[in-house]
């Protein structure tokens, strides 16, 4: 008796779960299902504009012969692997410095750290540009200073085109996720660090000990989302260095941009291509969840 | 000792809010200014503001494109937040193995580029007559993986203890879900909130798509129109983008304390 | 159980009518403006009529409304107001709905709709970029209306210009604004290396590599700077002398091409020399010579007015034709860079109208070319250049009759190919000269650039 009473109860809770979870899942799945289903049958044909024909997988195999597209994949994973943990990490970093009670001027400290994220992408992009330029702010600094003889042209030489996109990504989203931080460290009492303090742990150590085990629900979180931010990036490439010097910073998604409204379009394949970010954002994203997941 | 860690932290987070906020200085000093200076490499703030301000009116409907932003931006941040907090909340505090399961397949959603689900999109937002108006703007938008998974994974420390002791009350689930999960999970949805508004303020590729006459351009499209000329002037451009930076400012400056500052005691 | 259904239900309800509101919100303003604005009530008819083509066939008997996409509202917006008040001299009851659309979303729109197959979104009359005119063509067969016989006489344009919207031996566009090439000089930089301005007209790229060295020991200042990996220089160096990167066939023209090799050469001939220098950007290249780093620049005619920011420089500047190229067949000292047509969309329900309004105006009015003169909008409309106002001398440019001098020059462009694959042909010509430059050699550079092209076209 009491068995099938609870039973009954569990089932009622399942179901409403599925009730709270079903205007989201819903639209979810008219608002990008149905549109990815489209795409992913247009994926499987080929064409100029709207003049489409089944063609089987024969995009998927071009873009591994397409040697701009394989060196967008190139550019996107360099950028993954150097910004997404020096980002996340500088902004656990931030996140646990102004979680501290006693510090004082936080909340203006935060707001300036936040802003970056806040400021439009046009004013941004001519800024940096502005400073990288040859007779900009930071080549006057460094000639002056004597560490460069002359003007060095950053975003027409690879290496540096690229650490300027990185630097750029650091600035505009650390503090985006340092909001997350701060908020998922309001669920830490407080007192579990001043008793830390009490045995003696030193910061660091509470930082390792306390703060990083139980963000984790968070820093998953913003691993995936930088993950698929950044193997979806495209602003800072269009609008930084274009993609150049000779494609040597251009991104996947920009690539694609450029193949569906400046080249002549071919959906078809833009399609495919996108839906290789998918596998790759995807397969990522599922490795992230099985070492970050679990619900102790 | 003490002190001389104290004073590090200050200095990093000084260099770290110099090395935020220039920019920002860049951009407000430049509103102020001709546009020969500002891309001439000007830094020091100008006299040149009025004459900017009359121009960029002058130019362009800076007052309806504001209101536009505002009005898509609020009602998407309401709708979203509710809809998204309910979701990750039932993905979480019912969580079981088919709802984990379809929590995965929804993180798919977000992991195609836009581009590549823009054009079937637009074929059913047309179809449905919903081109130029604020659901066509907002309804891709309501439910987001992003904000879902963020419910969900804030979800997992509202304590269970309460819950239960609330249901022996006699509470409803959707009462527990607004009078006690809202509450405690402030600083999730102030952060929420914050962004939401962010993205929304800022959301330019589809609005482009489906904003075709000159009533409903927003904020970002009034900058884009600027950028746009055989001619730019850059002194109005940067006054344009600081009005459109403003907002988020102001609604991040707002929100803060709710994210930021404990409000541990609520419940626990 | 049921209460807690039903509770979840009402949560869901009040959010489906937060929904509801929002939309029945946006539909308020729209009408409101309409009626307070006549100038915006079209925007509310077209949005009727997508639902109801019956409406758009009856809205065409009566209503004289032409909706236009454009984006400069200093330049080609004041030309469609001008033209709008010209033509509303005969006709008291037509009216334009000019939205203020960027290029670039022009094309991302035009793109959207005709791929979706729904054309219904689209103006009447939009401008577009000549470099994409074939692309859209091509492309998207259904989107422009052929204009071969609306009326328009293509005669009196230039024909270079014209050659932008011909596909196929048909006309899809009327040409606007004019992208002759000039060669704008600091006269009083020249000066200093004892240079005039007639040291620059009707030379070649080796005198002007010379000039160039003596200006930059002279001054210290390069002739010109160019934005790297865009390569425009390069595309109205290849112009200039009749030549384009495909054939007449649509093939691409890189690897046989002879005048690309010594574009490619001169290029990098002035870049080593200092003459010619590389910036990151287009708002580097307007600030050097607005803050004069260098002592001139190489453009369409359009680049003027960003020069004439530059107030203080009044008076300093002189325009001439652009050097030649030496060795290549063909070789002119003129060409073109940029410039837009007007294209009608197969949606206009009232092509008529749309065809006689732009015939009648950027096809047949000097006083139309006049009145948009002062903005800077020159005619490639042969008959616009014989009006006095062209005549009128530019203190800004030493006092010169630039107009005149620019509608000339536009007369002697050699045609050239576009082809739909510009873009991609484009890019692949810049990754060339980019690797070029920093030491790889240039036959296998333009190897691999016409292998991209080909792989594209297949």
């Amino acid at each position: 008796m009491s068995k099938s009473k609870k039973m009954t109860l569990s089932k009622k809770q399942n179901l409403t779960g599925w009730v709270f979870l079903a205007p989201g899942a819903i639209l979810i799945f008219i608002m990008s299902f149905v549109p990815m289903f489209r795409a992913l049958v247009l994926s499987f044909k080929s064409g100029v504009g709207a003049n489409m024909k089944w063609s089987g997988i024969s995009n998927y195999v071009r873009m591994f012969q397409d040697t701009v597209f394989v060196q967008s994949i190139k550019n996107t994973f360099f950028y993954l692997l150097i910004q997404v943990p020096v980002m996340l990490i500088l902004a656990l970093i931030l996140a646990s410095i102004l979680n501290n009670k006693d510090l004082k001027f936080k909340g203006l400290f935060r707001t300036m750290i936040f802003l970056p994220c806040a400021t439009s992408l046009v004013a941004y992009a001519i800024i940096f540009r502005s400073l990288f330029a040859n007779n900009g702010l930071i080549n006057l600094l460094l000639v002056n200073l004597g560490i460069l003889d002359q003007p060095y042209a950053f975003l027409t030489h690879t290496t540096s085109a690229r650490i300027v996109i990185i630097i750029a990504l650091l600035w505009r989203w650390t503090g985006y996720n340092m909001v997350f931080y701060l908020s998922g460290l309001q669920n830490i009492e407080y007192s579990v660090y001043e008793a830390a303090k009490i045995d003696g742990a030193s910061a660091v150590q509470s930082f390792f000990k306390i703060t990083v085990p139980l963000l984790k629900p968070t820093i998953l979180l913003t691993a995936i989302m930088s993950t698929n931010g950044t193997l979806q990036l495209f602003d800072e490439s269009v609008n930084l260095t274009n993609g150049g010097p000779a494609n040597t910073s251009i991104t996947m998604s920009h690539y694609i941009y450029d193949m569906s409204f400046k080249y002549v379009p071919n959906f078809g394949y833009a399609a495919a291509m996108s839906f290789l970010i998918l596998v790759l954002v995807a397969v990522l994203a599922f490795l992230q969840m099985k070492v970050g997941d679990k619900r102790d | 000792m003490i002190k001389l860690r104290k004073f590090g932290m200050y200095l990093f987070l000084c260099i770290v809010s110099f090395i935020s906020v220039f920019p920002l200085y860049w951009m407000v000093s430049a509103a102020t200014n001709k546009s020969a200076e500002v891309i001439s490499g000007r830094l020091i703030p100008g006299t040149y503001f009025l004459e900017n301000w009359k121009n960029l009116m002058a130019a362009q409907n800076v007052g309806r494109a504001f209101g536009n932003s505002f009005k898509y931006a609020i009602i998407l941040t309401i709708v979203s937040l509710i809809v998204s907090s309910l979701a990750g909340y039932g993905f979480e505090i019912f969580h079981d193995k088919g709802k984990d399961i379809l929590m995965s397949i929804i993180l798919l959603a977000m992991m195609v580029p836009f581009v590549a689900t823009m054009i079937p999109l637009f074929q059913m937002f047309s179809k449905a007559g919903w081109l130029n108006t604020t659901i066509g703007f907002i309804l891709p938008t309501i439910s987001t993986p992003f904000l879902i998974m963020m419910f969900r994974q804030s979800a997992r420390s509202f304590p269970h203890d309460i819950m239960e002791a609330a249901r022996i009350d006699g509470l409803s689930e959707i009462r527990i879900f607004f009078q006690m999960f809202i509450p405690t999970m402030r600083s999730t949805y102030a952060a929420a909130m914050t962004i939401t508004f962010m993205n929304a303020w800022n959301s330019y590729l589809w609005p482009k798509v489906i904003m075709t006459d000159s009533l409903s351009q927003t904020m970002p499209m009034v900058v884009a129109n600027l950028t746009e000329g055989y001619v730019t002037d850059y002194g109005m451009l940067m006054l344009a983008v600081l009005i459109c930076t403003l907002p988020t400012a102001v609604v991040f400056f707002c929100l803060q304390n709710a994210f930021a500052e404990g409000i541990t005691g609520a419940v626990k | 159980m049921k209460r807690k259904i039903l509770a979840a239900l009402l949560a869901s309800t009040m959010v489906l009518s937060l929904v509801g509101c929002g939309g029945g919100s946006a539909e308020t303003p729209a009408a409101d403006s309409g009626a307070a604005a006549t100038e915006e009530a079209p925007a509310a008819d077209s949005g009727a009529a997508e639902e109801a083509p019956a409406a758009d066939a009856a809205a065409a008997g009566g209503d004289e409304t032409l909706t236009v996409w454009c984006w400069d509202p200093a330049f080609n917006m004041n030309a469609m107001y001008e033209a709008e008040k010209v033509y509303q001299k005969d006709h008291p009851n037509f009216k334009l709905n000019v939205v203020e659309t960027p290029w670039d979303d022009v094309q991302t729109k035009v793109t959207t709709a005709a791929t979706s197959g729904d054309l219904s979104t689209l103006p009447d009359i939009f401008l577009m970029q000549d470099n994409a005119f074939q692309k859209n063509v091509i492309a998207f067969p259904d989107v422009c209306m052929d204009l071969t016989n609306s009326g328009i006489d293509y005669s009196q344009f230039a024909a270079g210009k014209t050659a932008y919207s011909v596909i196929d031996g048909k006309n899809y566009g009327v040409p606007f604004d004019n992208g002759a090439v000039v060669a704008c000089y600091r006269t009083d930089l020249l000066e200093q290396a004892g240079l005039t301005i007639d040291d620059f007209t009707d030379i070649t790229f080796d005198q002007y590599l010379e000039n160039g060295k003596k200006v930059l020991e002279a001054t210290g200042k390069p002739l010109i700077s160019m934005q790297a990996g865009e390569c425009d220089l390069i595309m109205m160096m290849l112009q200039s002398a009749g030549s384009s990167l495909f054939n007449e066939d649509g093939t691409a023209n890189i690897v046989n091409n002879e005048t690309l090799k010594i574009v490619m050469e001169t290029y990098k001939a002035l870049k080593d020399a200092g003459v010619l220098t590389e910036v990151n950007s287009w708002d580097e290249y307007v600030g050097d010579f607005v803050s004069g780093n260098v002592a001139g620049t190489i453009n369409g005619c359009w680049i003027m007015a960003s020069i004439q920011t530059a107030e203080d420089q009044k008076g300093n500047w002189a325009i001439t034709n652009m050097p030649s190229l030496v060795g290549a067949s063909g070789a002119t000292n003129y060409s073109n860079n940029g410039g837009s047509s007007w294209a009608v969309t197969t949606k206009c329900a009232n092509p008529d109208l749309a065809c006689d309004f732009l015939a009648s105006t950027f096809a047949g009015s000097t006083e139309l070319y006049d009145n948009i003169l002062p903005s800077g909008a020159l005619a490639t409309w042969a008959p616009a250049g014989d009006s006095n106002a062209y005549g009128e001398p530019n203190e800004f440019f030493g006092g010169d009759a630039v107009s005149a001098k620019i509608v000339d020059f536009a007369t002697k462009v050699p045609t050239n190919i576009t082809g739909a694959y510009y873009y991609e042909a484009r890019n692949a010509v810049a990754t060339a000269i980019t690797n070029y430059i920093n030491g790889s050699d240039l036959a296998t550079e333009l190897q691999t650039a016409e292998q991209t092209v080909n792989f594209n076209m297949q």
